[in-house]
């Protein structure tokens, strides 16, 4: 017991360093955000605007990504749709961790009659139809960000109830938490300050893995014609475009690849959370 | 000479295509199934009670009508071998064949054509079709005289290819609802081909009608109807040879499949649907009740750039109400063409100075939910194109069918992007969308709330007009008011094709696939 | 517990939860504006305002909800699920002609996922720390990241126009007329492109987990046993160990039916396979309420019955659940 002990956060993210793929994600995630917060202002331009013919392939008259169906650039599209759809996943994922996390926290930490009740209800989440339903409220409240942001997020949450009822059921029985009860710590404080914490690391690599779905999630029902019109997403200009998809495979391939590849960043850095957290995985 | 992988544009081209057609026809051959590729999903195959192509084209092959429409708009015989008007226009005898059985084996008699029409009549959405009909006696088994309240011009075309298909008494009359009869799914008509399979949403598969009572007729075996909503992929089916024949309906697989080889690809045959492409505005709210609003906008939308750019040059321009492939349209009728500074000047007139951001005002604009291949480009150009004068445009894209309907037939709207079809006789097509008596809260009624006396009075007068010349002068008028007053803009005809293997031989008339195919041959093995 | 038992109390629980689904749904499509007399109306090409009020009264919309509810309850227990207003059909004789093809294309897209995906995790967990092992953990978040329904569209483009070998439309060629062992091919011919497009999008997951699952597996006592005993290394791989880590396998498989159902739909679009989730699209678009509740039935009733066999299987595999002793 020499000096300081090195925290486990820091621990794992000495970890995650070591974590080639894992860095990989991360530096390319950053890119990925400070091109779509910062891009914008080097490159203005209105995605709206027809600036040339129609369907023009990449690099003609200098449209790096080539124009659209209606002749507006695709380039300024990615950089301006990125932030919606960016948006969408974040919001969602934000809203499925809080409902996860309430859910599997008193599930978890109350048990018996409560963890019954809550768990039939996470399994009658599960076994809804999840982009059916996601359609249903989506037409339901018509499309836009927040009823799509809405919809994922109340599809999404049972895989984390389910996580964090696991980690409540886990620690609950700890000393700590035994020690914090009898020095009489209400229920909210055990919850939020001793549990919580300790319970946090598989949530968070939980959340990260959230964002990539809910922006695939929001790219399909984009797809399917349930987008927000007003607004410039990734999924959107798929959905828009794919009709020509025949004539100019590129309007339809590029924000694909642009939802690929941040969804591919974000996994990457899920993981890498996720091996840096499990020393079980670690030592072999 | 062939007419091999063209897209053959205008009245003009059609005109001469029909020629061709004509002059090289050679001794029909019997055999051969046909695949037609088709995008919509029939909501069930009984044309008596349903409007719409999806059910018309398979509707037409199993059940006959009691006569044919050509391209030139001339009739010809079918159940009934001949016709004749009374002296004041108020009975049409029908003479009908006497071999005619339905596919069950009972014979068509006088007894379905008068049960048919009385069934149209009541049921079918468009009412004017059989409005004046008072009865249809039935004086012996082949004969049916149909009697009107006032003359009706539109009376022959209404009983052509799916607007009149006779349907079984026999089957129908069992006091069941029509409209819901399981028989609309198991249609037994009297027409060249019967039904041999329906999955819904999926294939509808027609075989050979031996017991045909055109002598030698249908020479094709089959035809198999398979649906496709993606147009991309079915173009990829016609492209390949998956399909032989099909109704194409957006601009960019139009001039996709013009490129290739061994297709005919032509606009012919959709004269009597005439689809618009139309701009809807509800005048009853502001700011689009001022006239000079709506004639801005007008001024403000590139009609050529929408023709070329966005519907590839296959799209016919269509200034007006009545489509211009008609013998009614007036070509002298008012046209905007792209002014920006006139269409500025008038909205400043109207009271709409721009703001410090620019803009003068917003207006939403309805979409149709599914339909985007088809009119999709034309709401964003728009959106695009009216910021040119000052005029914000927001998308409200209704999720489903039904919540689109709300919003129109309520009058929830400002602006409402659709397609309108002329359904062949302004009577039927044209006339329910601008009579201030069909201000009613159902969709593709007057929904715009539009009012004009003179236009109520010269429908009157033109829907019970027999003289050729003077319905078309007063359809002439028509359409010079309502051109002025913009109740609707009309964008475009739609880019309605039809496509098919050139070693088809496919006579198309005003209705094209939407009548009996029986004199459809292959002109070789494929 | 005896396994008869088990079975009737997991069913019964099952359809509980079935029913819960389609109540909620229920109401979920009922407080949406317009009725759906207007989508009749629409679909009938526009009628007259008698037309709907008759409709109306035809399809019981003029009675209180609630009422509409519980009719709707008891005609499903007695397995009709009404008519489908824009197929004017009924919408069980719709949905069993889906169910076929939805299921097909679901099970080969996860026997697919499943059997490649073991592979490459277990070839990955031979070397944890070698290079096929990180190939295996780049390349299986490749096939998550994308669009599942993007990915069908480039493999569109790319078998459609490019090489067009695969057919990219459809469950059966509009001409063929054949039966038995050709139409079988006919049917696994038009299945490549759906079921790989699905696959690859699970294919990740049982991947990583058989990866994982191995790696522990292989340290476990009884494998050292049986090295030491000299068996070799394939054997010992794919013979015992993978037999252990088969069980989480079988539980991720359960759970991703839900998600597999997602994916049909967008695949089912994609290429046209004549499925449930294309019914389900086009009931969405066109507000077909008895098709689309039917449809939500169906498919929360496809994913209690996997889960059950997956806990069926799980028992079976796991002689310790069986006795109940853990």
């Amino acid at each position: 017991m020499t000096t300081q002990a090195i925290s486990p956060l820091r621990e794992a993210w000495m970890q995650f360093l070591r974590n080639k793929p894992a860095v990989f994600g991360l530096v390319l995630l950053s890119a990925i955000i400070l091109t779509i917060l910062y891009g914008r202002f080097i490159f203005s331009g209105d995605p709206y605007q027809i600036v040339w013919a129609p369907l023009s392939p990449p690099g003609e008259r200098g449209y790096l990504f080539g124009t659209d169906f209606l002749g507006r650039d695709i380039l300024t599209g990615i950089l301006k749709g990125g932030a919606p759809t960016l948006a969408v996943g974040v919001s969602a994922a934000v809203l499925t961790v809080v409902i996860g996390i309430v859910m599997g926290a008193l599930a978890g930490y109350f048990g018996g009659w409560m963890d019954d009740l809550l768990m039939r209800i996470t399994e009658f989440f599960q076994v809804l139809p999840a982009l059916l339903f996601a359609m249903v409220l989506v037409t339901l409240f018509s499309p836009s960000l927040y009823t799509i942001s809405f919809a994922i997020g109340i599809v999404s949450w049972p895989p984390t109830a389910r996580l964090t009822r696991a980690e409540f059921l886990r620690i609950r029985e700890l000393e700590y938490v035994t020690a914090a009860r009898s020095i009489g710590a209400g229920n909210a404080r055990i919850i939020f300050k001793v549990i919580l914490p300790n319970a946090l690391p598989p949530l968070i690599v939980s959340a990260a893995l959230t964002v990539g779905v809910a922006i695939l999630f929001e790219a399909g029902l984009s797809f399917l014609g349930l987008g927000d019109p007003n607004t410039v997403s990734w999924g959107l200009m798929i959905g828009q475009n794919r009709n020509f998809l025949l004539e100019a495979w590129w309007p339809v391939a590029i924000p694909g690849l642009a939802i690929f590849v941040t969804v591919f960043a974000v996994s990457l850095v899920g993981d890498g959370l996720n091996d840096a957290f499990n020393p079980k995985l670690r030592s072999r | 000479m062939r007419l091999t992988r063209r897209v053959l544009l205008g009245v003009a081209a059609s005109a001469l295509a029909l020629g061709a057609a004509m002059a090289h026809a050679q001794t029909p051959r019997r055999g051969g199934e046909l695949v037609i590729v088709s995008g919509e999903n029939p909501r069930h195959l009984n044309p008596a009670v349903q409007s719409g192509v999806a059910t018309a084209v398979p509707g037409t092959q199993i059940f006959a009508s009691p006569l044919r429409v050509d391209a030139d708009w001339q009739f010809h015989p079918y159940l009934a071998q001949s016709w004749e008007w009374s002296d004041d226009g108020l009975a049409l005898t029908l003479n009908l064949v006497e071999n005619a059985r339905f596919h069950d084996g009972v014979p068509v008699t006088s007894a379905d054509v008068a049960f048919s029409i009385m069934t149209i009549k009541a049921n079918h959405p468009f009412q004017t079709m059989f409005g004046p009909v008072e009865a249809v006696d039935t004086p012996d088994e082949h004969t049916a005289v149909i009697r009107l309240s006032q003359p009706h011009p539109a009376l022959l075309l209404a009983l052509t290819g799916a607007l009149c298909p006779i349907i079984p008494a026999h089957v129908y009359g069992d006091g069941q609802a029509v409209r819901e009869h399981p028989a609309n799914n198991a249609p037994v008509g009297s027409g060249p081909f019967r039904l041999a399979e329906y999955r819904p949403g999926e294939q509808i598969t027609l075989v050979r009608n031996d017991d045909f009572f055109l002598e030698g007729r249908p020479y094709l075996d089959g035809i198999t109807i398979r649906i496709v909503r993606d147009a991309a992929t079915a173009t990829l089916s016609l492209e390949s040879g998956e399909a032989d024949v099909g109704m194409v309906t957006d601009a960019s697989s139009i001039s996709r499949l013009g490129a290739i080889d061994g297709l005919t690809v032509t606009p012919r045959g959709f004269e009597g649907i005439g689809p618009i492409q139309w701009l809807a505005f509800n005048t009853r709210v502001a700011p689009l009740d001022d006239v000079r609003v709506r004639q801005a906008i007008a001024y403000a939308i590139d009609r050529d750039f929408v023709l070329n750019a966005l519907m590839r040059g296959v799209a016919a321009s269509q200034p007006g109400p009545i489509i211009a492939s008609s013998p009614f349209y007036n070509a002298d009728m008012p046209q905007y063409s792209l002014d920006l500074d006139r269409a500025n000047a008038l909205l400043d007139e109207a009271g709409h100075p721009r703001g410090t951001d620019g803009t003068r005002f917003t207006l939403t604009m309805e979409t149709v939910p599914g339909r985007d291949a088809a009119l999709g480009n034309v709401p964003e150009y728009l959106r695009s194109q009216l910021r040119e004068v000052g005029i914000n445009v927001e998308l409200r894209a209704s999720p489903d069918f039904p919540t689109w309907a709300g919003h129109l037939a309520s009058g929830d709207f400002q602006m409402s992007m659709d397609i309108v079809f002329n359904w062949g006789d302004p009577v039927i097509g044209v006339h329910r969308t601008y009579l201030s008596s069909n201000i009613r809260e159902v969709i593709w009624s007057n929904t715009q709330g539009y009012r004009n006396d003179r236009v109520d009075e010269l429908l009157a007068l033109a829907g019970q007009e027999t003289d050729m010349a003077q319905r078309t002068a007063y359809y002439a008028e028509f359409q010079d008011i309502v051109g002025e007053e913009l109740p609707v803009y009309w964008v475009n005809a739609l880019p309605y094709h039809h496509v098919f293997d050139n070693r088809i031989e496919l006579p198309l008339s005003i209705w094209g696939l939407m009548q009996s195919m029986d004199e459809v041959y292959w002109t070789e093995d494929r | 517990m005896g396994s008869a038992r088990y079975i009737v109390q997991r069913l019964i629980y099952g359809l509980i939860l079935m029913i819960g689904v389609v109540v909620l749904n229920f109401f979920l499509i009922h407080a949406a504006p317009g009725d759906a007399a207007e989508v009749i109306a629409g679909e009938m090409g526009g009628i007259t305002e008698e037309m709907m009020a008759q409709i109306r009264a035809r399809y019981g919309l003029d009675q209180p909800i609630i009422v509409q509810l519980w009719t709707y309850l008891s005609q499903i227990l007695t397995g009709d699920l009404g008519m489908s207003y824009h197929f004017n059909r009924p919408v069980t004789e719709l949905i069993l002609q889906r169910l076929g093809p939805t299921i097909l294309l679901a099970l080969s897209a996860q026997i697919f996922a499943m059997i490649i995906g073991t592979v490459l995790g277990v070839l990955a967990s031979r070397k944890p720390n070698g290079p096929l092992s990180g190939f295996v953990a780049v390349f299986s978040t490749v096939g998550y990241a994308a669009p599942v329904f993007w990915t069908g569209l480039m493999l569109v483009i790319l078998f459609a126009v490019v090489i067009p070998i695969f057919p990219v439309e459809g469950m059966v060629s509009a001409r063929f007329r054949g039966t038995g062992w050709a139409y079988a091919m006919n049917v696994l011919w038009h299945l490549v492109l759906p079921a790989a497009t699905l696959g690859i999008l699970f294919l990740a997951q049982y991947a990583r987990l058989s990866r994982a699952s191995m790696i522990e597996v292989l340290g476990a006592d009884y494998i050292r046993t049986a090295r030491a005993k000299g068996l070799g290394e394939g054997r010992v791989t794919f013979h015992h160990a993978l037999r252990n880590a088969v069980l989480p396998i079988l539980t991720v498989a359960g759970i991703q039916f839900g998600n597999l159902i997602s994916g049909a739909l967008l695949v089912e679009t994609v290429f046209n396979w004549p499925g449930m989730g294309r019914l389900a699209f086009d009931s969405v678009l066109r507000r077909d309420y008895p098709t689309l509740l039917g449809v939500l039935f169906f498919a929360s009733a496809v994913v209690v019955i996997a889960n059950l066999l997956t806990d069926l299987s799980y028992r079976y595999a796991d002689p310790r659940i069986r006795t109940g002793g853990r």
